[in-house]
């Protein structure tokens, strides 16, 4: 069996890998860095703290990859519920929102009446479509002009899982998918916390604010697949995928870095490694982003212009940064002296988030970051010594051209308006800190080789998404290189740690 | 409103007809005198000296210079000498004619390119990646046109460029009045003759030179009229009439491929990818639909019928850009593009695209024709292309 | 005993009169009814301070469909539209850049800020009228209704399926991508120059709560690229004695139809029986009974203030509350005393004058001036678009005066301090929109005769705008195409039996484009509801 090369050891990586591997072909997963996990791997902090990983939020991953994959032999679990997060507020004790939507009823009635009852029909509605969602997200994009009976019965089974929702939430999910989900979330809230704290993931990783159309598609597309955490967190899933690659005897490559995808008469022939080493194989899988794929890993010109130029248009301006903490004792947020809570979103008001967008309009850092906060060592008190914690913070806005640059100055500018935001809704955190570090989109590209340190590997926008990722002509995981195909966060459905873009690649390719 | 070409200060006061149009933004000149004859004249008995700034011309150079020119164009560019100048044209990912113009080397690494349409755009969208500078020179270098049998003559009176040595489509830099310029052996008139390239600042006085030197040659300035005569004869099609740019139409009927426009010697398929290569290897194999010929009206019948109104045969005078249909056995079969009679060869020809099993020399077909408010057709065939070729075109 | 009609309009806007007229000319019997004292709505031509004709709020005809002028055979009744097809954008440092018919101008005028620009503008001029041109049917149609299988929308789907079968999937997609994506980076995909991006986007955002980095409103650029006048794509004009003479050539094709309208005749509520509107009644107590009642106000004047909301299904109700009408623009009409000059024109001035006027000189101008509006403020430096009718039309000012009417954008309707603060910033708001102009147009402020603010408040207190939309409701993807203004409710039918829509709340949109008006009578027609 001739010999498939996977660039990449990121979760989709590893996902494509086993899954070929399992498929009886030899897979050589080649990775820059020197451990494997990508974004999902571990990193020590401090002496005693580990952070699980960039990404941290393990709720996305579907269930279907992982059984297909038997992880659950090498060790994976899951928790027995979504996580419950709090929306925490710099004047007062916020409100715990439970993906169970009657138990943060009361507590958001007392907020402010009627929001309670708006939050019950929002969760509602989302239960109603999920299945509808999910199972367009777990399927290959549609073509919009099917070339095939399968091709038009693929279409139809979504178009007929569309009719099944019934009218009115059909009629909905149209309506609400186009829209900014400000608007959205305003409909059914009136105070403005639960709208914020609910609108915040739609913003991580899609330079766009809540007033900005086709959020509110970004909100549907997390809320869909939200389903219970990985127990372990990400390092759990990036070890249990390790352990069944290696199990199907895959090969890994680390501190080792591709140069270039040679081609031979239009079809891949291998990959050029850093040192000149060449590697040969008639199939190579991209799990890194597909602007550092396509456009700095081949000849220019090997490429179909019309797809080059899609790729070159394609937006991934990296707005996000994270910080993380390692804390001298327990992180306490306002008012709830005493709790403990894994998750927590930081901003008060819908406003604060557009606001920092803004500032990413303009080049600039937010001063006032809007934050999704994991506390990692709630669940798994291990990464910090006894008794304390260890801080995991994605922070919006950070741009990627930040101007001037991301000097000295402008780092500890950021991290200071961080902290800063944390400290107003966990008051006393400031002065537990005894180590931090900042990665800005610039560090993120620097030593994950993405893209404008985008860590969805391109912007989820309405344009960006479904059959349009990344680009429409690269939308079925296949490129127009013979042999070449793309299986990362790039492609359908997406960014987060889901694993899902990788398995859909592997059936494609499987399937060809 | 069109602006004024550099040389518009020494071209404007021989206009005494006020006949300007505009061409790629520039005032040119139709026809200088009442009538254009004498200067089609000039292009066959003398030398013509036609301002030719309007082009489009770009410098390519750097390391993948002849890689970008040879992605973009229909033939590679890798070993085409120093000083040697190449026709020829470019497509789109569909293998149809956005553009034609000639490229010339100038050295290792450096090209120079002309162009009816502007191509900047396109040069960049295809040179991503690629170690290569582009310059836009459309306005800061002009351009003349010196066409004509004495035009070598002339040339050797007032520049000291080596004409005998100067080969057909060979380019070659000379001094004229102590001002830099580039001669290449090209034009559009398909006789002996000379294109001359400048630094815009230096026009006026490489245009005196010129002037001075021919006029014991028979230098005439002429316009664009007596140029589409010149040019119908020695076959050459001209963009926006003889066919159209593809990005700029919207129907795929009216987009060619250069097969069907007559460039078929110009397309080199086996070698490394280029913009339409896939389309046109399948075409080339496939055979194109259409194709560029050469037509001849029968004069005996355009007399009759011009006779049956009793008039005698008063065809017009200058080149006419009208699609007119051909029909065979009634059936439409395609169209003249380019009409002309030629005062030198005393024929009615044409220029046309017809349906490819219509396009075998002597074929027969009817062209429609207007003498009198009636459309009639005359009998016509196909003939070889071009029209005129003088053994002087390529002469040592 | 009241007249009994075939159908009463209400509003003698022009999509009101459109609708009327249509009907008549099928010779049905139909009474017009509006609030004020003077026909045109929105779409009026007003004499605010003497000598000065201003068209105070639409006052450029951009889509006035050309079918509706041969049928209702409007230019023998006065409509005579004269091209404005000239854009001028000025910069701050002096420079500007002006566009027109001529390509050859256009590209030597683009190519002082990029020659790759210059070069890719005709294309994606061509590019934007080949997208027209597959939405012109969509336009020209009642909007299909995907939720309801019905043979008959099967068949529409299955025409306009036709018509996208030949366009390829790169043509799909390109339609896709001008649906969600975003001006600025539509744009940027053709163009690196900000001094063309930004008054080319511009397009993309008036008359929307939306700014030029907002997905959707690559959609909204080419809704205005489909002007036309005389067949000639993307055209806008003027028309001569402002736009007010658009309503009043309709109104007079109305009435040689036999169509009559009153003025002065506020309408207070539809008349219901059983849930079937079968006339009206006005404030002054006068009935008015007709087989159909037609409204040309806006979705939710009609729905929650002619019909009541208690007398609404409470989830259409619900709806028609979430449709959002939040009005976004002003007007700022000006008596000046003589022209006003712009610096860096050169012999092209006169064109320049007639031009549209664009002042947005780059994205961030625009993008902070949208900022402004999201937290409720009006744009302290406002995008503007002027036009000075007066040059082409002296009718309209004193010999050697002129007009200019300049829209606005944003204004917020819904203020920080309340939609009714207003009153308070109106004269703050008109400042902020001269002193941003002054700095374009140096003088300008010592040439006027007459400042004439119009802010969203006054829009909707003063011609029945609600939220002071100009559009009868925002154009996000939300709320187009069948879901205008209710899904399941974009044919003009309404849920009240008899009562149907004609207003720019319905589809295709606003504009002075007259469609809703002879879509909804078309419709009517063929329902056999009149």
């Amino acid at each position: 069996m001739s010999r498939a090369i996977v660039i990449g050891a990121g979760h989709n990586g590893l996902v494509v890998g086993a899954l070929l591997a399992r498929a009886g072909r030899a897979v050589t997963i080649v990775e820059q860095r020197g451990e494997v996990g990508g974004l999902c791997a571990p990193r020590a902090l401090h002496p005693g703290y580990t952070v699980p990983g960039v990404l941290h939020d393990t709720t996305g991953v579907r269930r279907a990859v992982t059984d297909a994959l038997g992880l659950s032999r090498f060790g994976l679990s899951f928790e027995s519920e979504p996580p419950s997060v709090l929306a925490a507020h710099s004047e007062h004790r916020g409100v715990v929102l439970h993906a169970e939507a009657k138990r943060s009823r009361d507590e958001l009635e007392r907020l402010r009446a009627g929001d309670g009852d708006g939050y019950l029909a929002w969760r509602g509605f989302l239960a109603r479509i999920r299945g509808f969602a999910a199972g367009v997200l777990s399927r290959k994009p549609p073509l919009m002009k099917p070339d095939s009976l399968a091709e038009l019965l693929s279409l139809a089974r979504t178009a007929i899982g569309l009719r099944r929702l019934g009218k009115p939430d059909m009629l909905e999910l149209m309506r609400v998918a186009p829209m900014c989900a400000a608007d959205w979330l305003q409909e059914s809230f009136r105070d403005p916390l639960p709208a914020a704290a609910l609108a915040a993931p739609a913003a991580i990783g899609a330079c766009l604010g809540p007033w900005s159309a086709g959020t509110a598609a970004n909100l549907l597309l997390y809320e869909c697949v939200r389903g219970p955490e990985v127990k372990g967190g990400p390092a759990a899933l990036v070890r249990a995928l390790h352990e069944a690659f290696q199990a199907a005897r895959g090969e890994i490559l680390l501190e080792s870095r591709v140069t270039q995808i040679r081609l031979e008469r239009g079809a891949v022939a291998g990959v050029e490694l850093e040192g000149g080493r060449f590697l040969e194989a008639p199939l190579v899988v991209a799990s890194c982003d597909p602007k550092s794929a396509l456009l700095g890993l081949l000849e220019p010109g090997s490429l179909p212009l019309d797809v080059e130029e899609q790729v070159v248009s394609l937006r991934a301006r990296g707005t996000t940064a994270k910080l993380e903490l390692a804390l001298d004792g327990r992180i306490e947020f306002r008012g709830r002296e005493g709790e403990r809570h894994a998750r927590a979103v930081v901003a008060d008001h819908l406003d604060d988030i557009e606001r920092a967008f803004d500032a990413a309009k303009y080049r600039q850092c937010s001063q006032r970051p809007h934050l999704e906060v994991s506390v990692p060592s709630v669940d798994d008190p291990s990464l910090a010594p006894t008794g304390k914690d260890v801080v995991s913070i994605l922070a919006h806005a950070a741009p990627h051209d930040i101007e001037g640059g991301w000097s000295a100055a402008a780092r500890e500018r950021f991290a200071g308006a961080v902290v800063d935001a944390l400290e107003r809704v966990a008051p006393g955190t400031r002065a537990k800190i005894v180590a931090r570090e900042l990665l800005t989109p610039a560090d993120l590209e620097q030593r994950y080789g993405l893209s404008g340190g985008h860590i969805h590997h391109g912007e989820h926008a309405l344009d960006q998404l479904l059959f349009m990722r990344p680009t429409q002509k690269l939308a079925r995981y296949a490129t127009p290189i013979a042999g070449l195909y793309l299986g990362g966060s790039g492609s359908h459905p997406g960014g987060g740690v889901t694993c899902q873009p990788g398995a859909l690649a592997a059936a494609a390719i499987l399937e060809s | 409103m069109p602006i004024r070409s550099p040389f518009h200060d020494r071209v404007a006061p021989f206009c005494t007809s006020y006949a300007w149009k505009q061409w790629a933004g520039y005032y040119a000149v139709s026809h200088f005198g009442e009538s254009h004859l004498p200067e089609y004249w000039a292009f066959r008995e003398a030398s013509a000296i036609t301002d030719i700034t309007p082009l489009f011309k770009y410098v390519v150079q750097g390391r993948d210079a002849a890689r970008l020119l040879s992605r973009m164009a229909v033939r590679g560019f890798a070993k085409l000498p120093i000083g040697s100048v190449a026709y020829t044209c470019w497509c789109d990912a569909n293998g149809k004619v956005i553009d034609d113009g000639t490229v010339s080397r100038l050295g290792e690494d450096r090209f120079f390119l002309t162009a009816a349409e502007p191509t900047l755009s396109w040069l960049t969208r295809l040179g991503r990646g690629l170690e290569v500078e582009l310059a836009d020179v459309s306005e800061t270098i002009s351009a003349l046109s010196l066409q004509g049998p004495t035009s070598r003559e002339v040339l050797r009176q007032c520049s000291d460029a080596n004409v005998d040595r100067l080969g057909f489509f060979q380019t070659a830099s000379a001094k004229l009045d102590g001002v830099e310029v580039q001669i290449s052996r090209t034009g559009y008139s398909g006789d002996l003759g000379y294109e001359l390239w400048c630094d815009a600042r230096d026009s006026l006085r490489v245009w005196d030179a010129l002037m001075a030197a021919g006029r014991s040659y028979g230098i005439e300035p002429a316009g664009i009229e007596a140029l589409d005569m010149a040019r119908i004869e020695a076959g050459f099609i001209m963009l926006g009439v003889d066919y159209y740019s593809a990005p700029r139409v919207t129907i795929a009927a009216r987009r060619s491929s250069p097969y069907e426009i007559g460039l078929e010697r110009c397309v080199k398929l086996d070698r490394g990818a280029f913009m339409g290569q896939e389309a046109l290897r399948a075409e080339a194999a496939r055979g194109p639909e259409w194709k560029l010929v050469g037509i001849e009206a029968d004069w005996a019948e355009l007399e009759q019928l011009y006779e049956s109104y009793d008039l005698p045969p008063a065809l017009a005078p200058a080149a006419s850009r009208a699609s007119v249909p051909l029909y065979s056995d009634r059936k439409f079969v395609g169209q003249v593009t380019s009409t002309v009679w030629s005062p030198l060869l005393k024929r009615y020809i044409a220029l046309a695209s017809v349906k490819a099993p219509f396009a075998a020399l002597g074929t027969k077909l009817e062209l429609e024709h207007t003498a009198l408010y009636e459309r009639r057709t005359v009998s016509a065939r196909v003939v070889e292309r071009p029209f005129f070729d003088p053994e002087r075109k390529r002469m040592p | 005993m009241p007249t009994t009609y075939d159908a009463i309009v209400v509003g003698a806007g022009h999509n009101g009169l459109t609708c009327a007229a249509y009907l008549a000319k099928a010779g049905r019997k139909v009474l017009v009814l509006e609030r004020r004292a003077s026909i045109g709505g929105a779409t009026a031509s007003e004499e605010i301070y003497p000598g000065f004709t201003f068209s105070s709020c639409s006052y450029v005809v951009s889509l006035l469909r050309p079918q509706i002028i041969r049928d209702l055979e409007l230019s023998k009744h006065g409509l005579e539209i004269m091209p404005l097809d000239w854009t001028f954008s000025p910069f701050e440092d002096g420079s500007s850049l002006l566009r027109g018919p001529d390509p050859e101008m256009n590209r030597r005028n683009i190519a002082r800020f990029s020659r790759r620009d210059a070069e890719r503008y005709p294309l994606f001029g061509q590019a934007m009228s080949e997208l027209g041109r597959m939405m012109k049917p969509i336009i020209e149609s009642p909007a299909p209704e995907p939720s309801k299988l019905t043979p008959s929308t099967l068949l529409e789907l299955l025409r306009l399926g036709r018509r996208f079968k030949g366009m390829g999937e790169e043509w799909l997609s390109a339609n896709l991508k001008m649906m969600t994506m975003s001006a600025v980076d539509f744009l940027s995909e053709w163009f690196e120059s900000e001094r063309l991006i930004g008054p080319m986007s511009v397009s993309g955002i008036i008359g929307t709560f939306l700014g030029i980095r907002s997905p959707g409103t690559a959609y909204v650029l080419l809704h205005h690229y489909m002007g036309e006048i005389d067949g000639s794509f993307r055209a806008w004009g003027f028309q001569k004695g402002g736009t007010g003479a658009v309503a009043m050539a309709i109104a007079r094709a109305a009435r040689a139809h036999g169509v009559e309208i009153k003025t002065d005749a506020p309408v207070d509520k539809v008349l219901m029986t059983n849930g079937q509107a079968r006339g009206v009644v006005l404030v002054n107590g006068d009935e008015y009974h007709a087989k159909a009642v037609v409204s040309g106000a806006d979705p939710h004047r009609t729905f929650l203030g002619l019909v009541g909301e208690e007398r609404l299904e409470p989830e259409f109700a619900k709806q028609i509350k979430r449709f959002k009408m939040r009005g976004s623009s002003g007007k700022v009409n000006l008596a000046l005393d003589s022209l006003p000059v712009f610096p860096g024109l050169d012999g092209a001035s006169h064109h320049a004058m007639r031009a549209d006027i664009t002042i947005a000189p780059n994205i961030d101008f625009l993008e902070r001036a949208y900022d402004d509006a999201k937290y409720g403020r009006f744009s302290r430096e406002p995008f503007m678009d002027c036009v000075i009718p007066s040059l082409s039309d002296p009718s309209v000012a004193p010999p050697g005066k002129h007009v200019m009417s300049i829209f606005v954008q944003y204004a917020p309707y819904n203020l920080k301090e309340g939609a009714a603060d207003w009153e308070n910033q109106r004269e703050a708001f008109g400042d902020a929109v001269i002193d941003t102009l002054a700095r374009f147009s140096p003088g300008i402020k010592d040439r006027i005769l007459h400042r004439h603010v119009l802010t969203p408040w006054d829009l909707e207190q003063t011609y029945g705008l609600t939220e002071g939309n100009i559009f009868h409701g925002e154009l996000s993807l939300e709320q187009l195409a069948f879901m205008r203004p209710a899904a399941g409710w974009a044919r003009y039918r309404t849920p009240v039996d008899k009562l149907w829509l004609c207003g720019s709340g319905a589809h295709p949109g606003g504009g002075i484009m007259a469609a809703p008006g002879q879509l909804c009578a078309r419709t009517m027609l063929q329902a056999r509801a009149v």
